[in-house]
């Protein structure tokens, strides 16, 4: 039987909604859930990057605080090198460096060196070991020349980075990552992405959410891809893009959009789905395209606007992206 | 467990001396605070102290600047517990910091008893700085052993505590720490005779005040403090503070593990 980092076998998680009515004027005590989760299962192997795709609200925090031992399953079952996270949680943390909700994780009261000093301690490493590791981190990071700095004049990307370090200070074997990049600037995105990959060649297991699937695709070795709490397809990115291969992907520049133009377009047979966006930039139209591969169903769109007098400013075959995957099997842009 | 609590007293102990202004407060208000209800007092018993005698048949001693000090310092004590260490969960909730802890491989309770190593240590220095104030400023005088008085407050020590985890607990799980301050403080208030004896009090209200573990700490700390009682006469509030100290421990224990799966259940844990 293969040895996993991480298995997640028929995942579930239910919140109950709280309605906003005074007691006095509730109907009925029927309680309403909602489902984060949906019987979700999967592999994380030893070794591999892990990516975690989904919208906003798609449930990838959700499973990724319930491997991480902070909340509870409705049902299913979780095992974090062999353990089970329900069963044995402080063990499963023991195996686990998680980085949430990024900069808010470290106190940014005390001096950088203070907080991995402060969670060394409590991972119940102490002393010269503790030093040791504090002082390879805080170089190993970029932060070393700051370290005796309070976190709170760190930039965002500085703030990542120690969380990253506090993440590692007990050297786990897998570390959990939530949207790691967000809210960073393209520069410190790019190297935090550089050090991920870093810290994957040390022999890491990586599980990481994001909404970015450029993120995705440059650091993955698989993909999970999560729509409203369901797994809806898994694979490698290049799996998962070659699955495309008999649709192509065409973005439009438009300077008009409307129903009309929506129904003719959506009119023509190899059509699967069509998305639009204004861009304030150049105050035009984008729309992205899929349809089937096929004699004249280029023609046939390129026609069938023009009949509503509408001018195509730009056209592009584009190369499909994990977007186009997601549009793909959903219908719907990651951003929306 | 000890290790992960006395990582989180260094950790307080640093961010507070990072920002000394918190002594400034723990000065000044020990001798602003009993001045309102000693004046009070000083109208009330006469120009010529003439309710003095109804005030003693009652307290068992005239000098009631004494006996409202000792009243209005436990109170102090209880009010500072409330608002510091009450809502330490909840802070680390709104810094966003709470999370981070919970992700530590130690039992969680660790965090709870850092905080109230940390603040045993805050409250200390505040009596010790009350206590020289009042020897400055109201001539406030020993007449019973300051180390009997020292031994009441340890032993009150669990029972503030006890009910400062069941507080912290609330807290985390209501999100929101006035409303139960100002009931707690509010009880505390009229029925430990901060700044009254019992006696005044109707005969169902003392009843209530007889469970109320603050209510025999402040007895002992005037018996021993105005009228020099040993520890033969105050071994029953002894005995009190030390079994409501155990119960409210074990309360406390009980409401935080409650809550813990409370919110690993709803998801609230790191939600502010």
């Amino acid at each position: 039987m293969k040895n996993y980092a991480i298995e997640v076998k028929n995942l579930r998680k239910e919140f109950e909604k709280k309605e906003k009515v005074p007691f006095w004027k509730k109907k009925n005590n029927k309680k309403e859930v909602f489902v984060a989760v949906d019987n979700i299962s999967f592999n994380v192997e030893k070794g591999e990057i892990f990516g975690f795709l989904g919208p906003n609200g798609a449930g990838k925090t959700t499973t990724i605080k319930m491997i991480s031992t902070l909340l509870m399953p409705t049902s299913g079952n979780i095992k974090v090198n062999g353990i089970d996270v329900v069963e044995k949680p402080t063990e499963v943390l023991k195996n686990l460096g998680t980085v949430l909700a990024g900069e808010r994780s470290t106190y940014w009261k005390l001096t950088g060196r203070e907080n991995l000093e402060y969670f060394a301690a409590m991972n119940g490493i102490r002393g010269k070991e503790a030093e040791e590791k504090i002082n390879y981190l805080l170089n190993r990071f970029n932060l070393e020349k700051r370290a005796d700095e309070t976190v709170e004049k760190y930039s965002t990307g500085m703030k990542q980075r120690v969380a990253l370090a506090k993440a590692l200070i007990a050297d786990p074997k897998i570390l959990i990552l939530d949207e790691p990049t967000s809210g960073l600037d393209p520069q410190s995105a790019r190297n935090l992405r550089e050090l991920i990959l870093e810290i994957k060649e040390e022999g890491r297991t990586i599980l990481l959410t994001t909404h970015y699937m450029e993120e995705a695709d440059e650091l993955s070795d698989r993909i999970a891809i999560i729509d409203h709490g369901k797994i809806i397809a898994m694979d490698t990115p290049e799996n998962l893009k070659n699955n495309l291969e008999d649709t192509n992907a065409i973005l439009l520049e438009l300077n008009n959009w409307n129903e009309d133009i929506l129904n003719e377009i959506k009119s023509i047979p190899k059509i699967k789905n069509v998305n639009s966006k204004y861009s304030e930039d150049t105050r035009k139209w984008k729309v992205k395209v899929h349809m089937e591969n096929g004699n004249n169903g280029v023609n046939d769109l390129i026609a069938g606007i023009s009949s509503t007098h509408t001018k195509i400013m730009n056209f592009k075959v584009e190369e499909a992206t994990l977007e186009d995957v997601f549009i793909n099997l959903t219908g719907k842009s990651l951003r929306e | 467990m000890l290790n992960g609590a006395f990582a989180v007293f260094k950790r307080e102990m640093k961010i507070m001396l990072r920002y000394p202004s918190w002594f400034i407060p723990m000065l000044i208000w020990p001798v602003i605070f009993p001045l309102g209800y000693l004046f009070t007092a000083k109208a009330l018993s006469g120009t010529g102290n003439t309710s003095l005698a109804q005030f003693q048949n009652f307290a068992g001693t005239t000098d009631y600047t004494t006996y409202m000090l000792i009243g209005t310092t436990i109170w102090m004590w209880i009010n500072s517990m409330l608002w510091t260490f009450g809502s330490s969960l909840r802070v680390e909730q709104v810094r966003g910091t709470l999370e981070s802890n919970w992700l530590c491989p130690i039992p969680k309770v660790s965090l709870l008893i850092g905080y109230s190593l940390f603040q045993i240590l805050i409250s200390f220095v505040f009596i010790v700085v009350s206590v020289l104030e009042f020897k400055i400023f109201f001539n406030f005088e020993f007449i019973g052993n300051p180390l009997l008085a020292f031994l009441i407050i340890i032993v009150s020590i669990p029972a503030v505590y006890g009910l400062g985890f069941v507080f912290a607990s609330l807290v985390m799980w209501a999100k929101e720490a006035n409303s139960m301050v100002f009931m707690v403080r509010g009880i505390m208030t009229i029925f430990c005779g901060i700044t009254y004896p019992l006696e005044v009090l109707p005969n169902w209200m003392r009843n209530i005040s007889e469970f109320i573990p603050m209510t025999h700490s402040i007895n002992a700390l005037r018996r021993v403090i105005s009228s020099g009682a040993v520890l033969v006469d105050i071994k029953r509030e002894i005995y009190i503070l030390i079994i409501s100290g155990a119960i409210l421990m074990t309360l406390g224990m009980i409401a935080f593990n409650y809550t813990q799966n409370k919110v690993k259940e709803t998801g609230t844990l790191g939600h502010y």
